[in-house]
């Protein structure tokens, strides 16, 4: 079954379930309080969820969860409580003013050049203080004083007032936990997951982050809007210091790290035993202590499980149920103390006890033993290249007079520079000579000071990286940086996703394993990269690199701390990328590698063209020997 | 002359900001550990003079003998822990956040969250000022000040001529080099960590001589003091004195001028364009100090 069927099937039935327990909630002998409790949790699964979407999926940590919750709260609050608009209409209205805000602010903050994810969290903090200074100064906005907040009238099918809150809430939950689902298993959730493991790699591969995060804070924005919304009729009185508050993130962020920051079903874990946590706290007469315990269990969490409970539960499911059932059946049977709910709870310490014990619950990647040794490459014939549009001759790479300085440091001052279809350039140089520069400007992720480049006659000033490389341009990185959290199918699968024809996942993992095939990492297709050697994910950067069907490939350094046998296997593969129409460049110090291999020789010295020509021209010129041996040599 | 008034009463005030925010500014730039418990440090610190003061009569000033040597061993102690653990600079973000909210809980559930303030007797500084060309300007607010100076410009000094200061900006600039020349990052991030539970605990104190304290007040300080740190560049001492009196004139401008509320605004808009214009901050050269 496909995830998206199974969503369609199991969204439901679990709406259902959750939905039976209020509308036969007499029948059944619910008690009422319960019903209130599990309102809590659904209120807080759909603020986990939003916030997990941005911050969790991409990385971004944010602090300003408090905005969303906040501008919502507030949109009810003044046009239904005030205005007596329409109470749904309201909501929508929410979600409008809290997408208004996330561009505002995605739109700032992704903007800035020098964003980290510290500064992000930092920006984001100050977010809620500013709006709610805005709330204060503007006294028209609440009238000063804070909105009363009355339940809109509902059908009397439903039962009382909090049978109708638990079911809107419901609603929410359910529709923010399926977002959260379905952005998982499509391609906006593999391009944050790109965006989470290496930014600047997945932009290079062609994913559009920029594009990508705002849409995640947009998304989670909406549903945070959204559920403020509600979270207005629940509170029943709104003010700024009810719903601006610092309360706010701690609670999602402690519920999203507890839960599991990468999987849809983290916050939810993270949301219901969080505020039976609270629950139970509160009616054991330490509400002092509640965030006490909430802050110190962020703290530990971070350190012990910063991966979340969510993945350690699914890695030893049974022994963490079995802990579950046995410690509160035998509270239940002893019956010394507390009630059902203090069972429960204990019951759910003992099983996050057994969960993140260190030891056997730590799963290992099966899957890569199991595959039969197959050394031999599969496939002679790269995949997919496009040999006919890229006749031998045709100018693929023009730099014109490139300079790129860093203040006062020109690293690269005016070099000029053509490589041709079907052509392997070695670019060489001593160590700062602005080959690692030059690498970065035609792939698009440093501006030239001056110059222009053009890839296949695009001039590409202006364009971001993404668009640089649908273009043709693809890169390895001299320390291969692959997307940590993804399988080595998976790596190469996200770049043809993203490439210059989109498609699906399950068409993109097919032609993953050709690429796979061909450099020769078939047998640990289903490894995680961390079981790679440094052979192994160089091979995997150039698999990954041609995915994205190059017209030219720069690679950097990609033979560097190699041993002999493995330097012969990599130029093996690289012959064979150039067979395939595929333009190379190779940085290379090895010039042993270069004059074996490249059909041409560039060198550059402290930023400048020394020569350029057939490798033996090149390297007999006395200005290179001087510039490798220095000048006595030559002499 | 009441915008002037304002004007030169918020760069003196803004001293006690520039004091607040370089021990931030220090360790996020040095140990590339962002540590929010610093808020914390100063919260403690004001209850601990508002306590000592109040029961046991001791100078405001004088309880800085108690609380500076508690407050350094406290921040040695996290910094030792999070050396140990090897903690990244988001983890130390998520983590600090975490004990900052158990420290200002834990303030409110020992003091109240109540308006807890000096009383005259306990703090003779409180009502004096000192007047000059028609202008007033309160005593604590100088002593601010005056401390921000010192300390600030001393420990800028001690970086540049010191053996240990100089070790602590090549350690800044590339750990991995300094380490092989020797210096030991576990025993200067204890130090510098340290040093800054030093300045929280003289920051505490200062603001204890002139404010009520409720735990709250350790957020409301979030925004000024980061602005303060973007402001001046990460780790750029000077950088952040200046910045810490701009930020002092400018919020005091803006309330005489606009209103009191509007402070946030004007300050967060001011930090969105700094990040935006000049990520390095305003003085910074680029580069580390």
């Amino acid at each position: 079954m496909t995830a998206a069927r199974r969503g369609l099937v199991g969204f439901p039935v679990a709406f259902a379930a959750l939905a039976t327990l209020s509308l036969y909630r007499e029948t059944m002998g619910f008690p009422l309080f319960y019903l209130t409790l599990l309102g809590t949790m659904l209120f807080w699964t759909a603020q986990a969820t939003s916030w997990n979407i941005l911050s969790g999926y991409s990385g971004y940590f944010s602090f300003g969860q408090a905005a969303f919750v906040g501008t919502g709260a507030y949109a009810t609050a003044v046009l239904y409580g005030r205005h007596q608009v329409n109470f749904y209409v309201t909501v929508l209205a929410a979600a409008a003013l809290c997408a208004v805000l996330a561009l505002v602010v995605g739109g700032l903050a992704f903007r800035l050049r020098s964003l980290r994810g510290e500064i992000f969290a930092l920006l984001t903090l100050a977010v809620p203080f500013i709006l709610s200074a805005l709330a204060h100064l503007n006294s028209a906005i609440d009238g000063g004083q804070g909105i009363i907040v009355a339940l809109p009238p509902f059908p009397a099918g439903l039962g009382g007032a909090q049978d109708y809150l638990y079911l809107v809430s419901l609603v929410v939950a359910v529709a923010a936990v399926w977002a959260a689902y379905a952005i998982q298993h499509s391609r906006f959730g593999w391009a944050l997951a790109a965006i989470r493991d290496a930014e600047d790699v997945a932009e290079g591969l062609g994913v559009a982050t920029f594009r990508y995060k705002m849409l995640a804070i947009v998304v989670s924005a909406v549903i945070g809007g959204v559920s403020g919304s509600i979270f207005a009729l629940q509170i029943g009185f709104v003010a700024v210091t009810g719903v601006f508050n610092l309360t706010v993130p701690l609670f999602v962020i402690v519920m999203s790290v507890l839960g599991g920051r990468t999987h849809w079903l983290g916050p939810v874990v993270g949301a219901v035993f969080v505020t039976l946590l609270q629950d139970r706290l509160t009616s054991s007469g330490l509400a002092d202590w509640r965030l006490i315990v909430l802050g110190g269990v962020l703290a530990v969490l971070v350190v012990l499980a910063p991966e979340g409970l969510y993945g350690r539960l699914r890695a030893g499911p049974w022994r963490a149920l079995a802990a579950f059932a046995v410690v509160t059946l035998g509270l239940r049977v002893a019956d010394a103390f507390g009630e059902v709910l203090d069972w429960i709870l204990i019951g759910a310490f003992a099983a996050v006890v057994v969960a993140v014990l260190p030891g056997r619950t730590v799963r290992r990647d099966r899957t890569a033993e199991r595959q039969p040794a197959d050394e031999k490459p599969q496939e002679e014939k790269p995949p997919e290249q496009e040999q006919a549009d890229a006749p031998v001759g045709d100018v693929l790479v023009e730099c014109t007079d490139v300079a790129r300085y860093f203040g006062g440091v020109r690293a690269l001052d005016g070099v000029t520079l053509r490589i041709g279809a079907g052509e392997l350039v070695g670019l060489v140089g001593p160590n700062g000579s602005g080959k690692t520069t030059l690498v970065s400007l035609v792939s698009g992720t440093m501006r030239p000071t001056r110059g222009t480049i053009r890839i296949a006659g695009r001039d590409i000033a202006g364009l971001p990286p993404h668009r640089v490389a649908h273009a043709g341009v693809a890169r390895t990185y001299q320390v291969p940086r692959p997307f940590e959290s993804m399988t080595v199918r998976d790596n190469v699968a996200v770049a043809i996703m993203f490439g210059r024809e989109p498609c699906s996942l399950p068409r993109a993992r097919v032609a993953a394993d050709r690429h796979i095939g061909f450099v020769g990492l078939a047998p640990l297709a289903a490894a995680r990269p961390t079981a790679l050697n440094l052979h192994q994910r160089q091979l995997l950067e150039m698999a990954r690199a041609l995915a994205t069907n190059p017209k030219v490939l720069f690679l950097d350094e990609a033979l560097a701390g190699l041993t002999p046998a493995e330097i012969d296997n990599a130029v093996e593969v690289v012959r064979r990328i150039q067979r395939g129409g595929t333009a190379i460049v190779i940085v290379e110090h090895l010039l042993r590698v270069v004059n074996q291999l490249a059909t041409r020789i560039v060198v550059l010295d402290k930023g400048t063209c020394l020569a350029d020509g057939e490798p033996r021209t090149v390297l007999r010129d006395p200005a290179v020997v001087r510039a490798y041996l220095g000048k006595r040599a030559h002499a | 002359m009441d915008t002037l008034q304002a004007g030169l009463t918020g760069v003196l005030a803004g001293g006690l900001y520039a004091l607040m925010a370089a021990g931030l500014s220090i360790t996020w730039g040095v140990l590339r550990i962002i540590n929010l418990i610093h808020f914390g440090l100063i919260l403690l610190g004001a209850y601990l003079t508002f306590q000592l003061a109040s029961s046991w009569g001791i100078d405001p000033i004088l309880t800085l003998v108690i609380t500076v040597p508690a407050l350094f061993a406290a921040a040695a102690a996290v910094q030792w822990t999070f050396d140990r653990l090897r903690i990244s600079e988001l983890s130390s973000l998520l983590i600090s956040f975490g004990l900052l909210i158990v420290i200002v809980q834990a303030v409110g559930n020992l003091w109240s969250a109540d308006f807890r303030q000096l009383t005259a007797a306990a703090n003779p500084y409180a009502t004096r000022s000192v007047s000059a060309f028609g202008l007033v300007f309160p005593l604590p607010t100088l002593l601010a000040f005056a401390a921000a100076v010192v300390l600030i410009g001393g420990a800028h000094v001690a970086l540049r001529r010191t053996f240990t200061g100089r070790a602590l900006r090549a350690f800044a600039q590339d750990r991995a080099i300094a380490a092989a020349f020797g210096i030991d990052h576990r025993r200067i991030g204890v130090l510098v960590a340290g040093a800054a539970g030093a300045t929280a605990a003289a920051a505490g104190m200062l603001f204890a001589m002139s404010n009520a304290l409720t735990p709250a007040t350790a957020f409301e300080w979030f925004g000024t003091v980061f602005a303060v740190v973007i402001l001046g560049g990460i780790g750029h001492l000077l950088g952040t004195l200046v910045a810490g009196l701009l930020v002092g004139a400018i919020g005091a401008v803006v309330t005489v001028l606009l209103s009191p509320s509007a402070e946030p605004f004007v300050l967060f808009s001011t930090i969105v364009l700094v990040l935006l214009l000049r990520p390095q901050g305003l003085f910074a050269r680029g580069g580390t100090r």
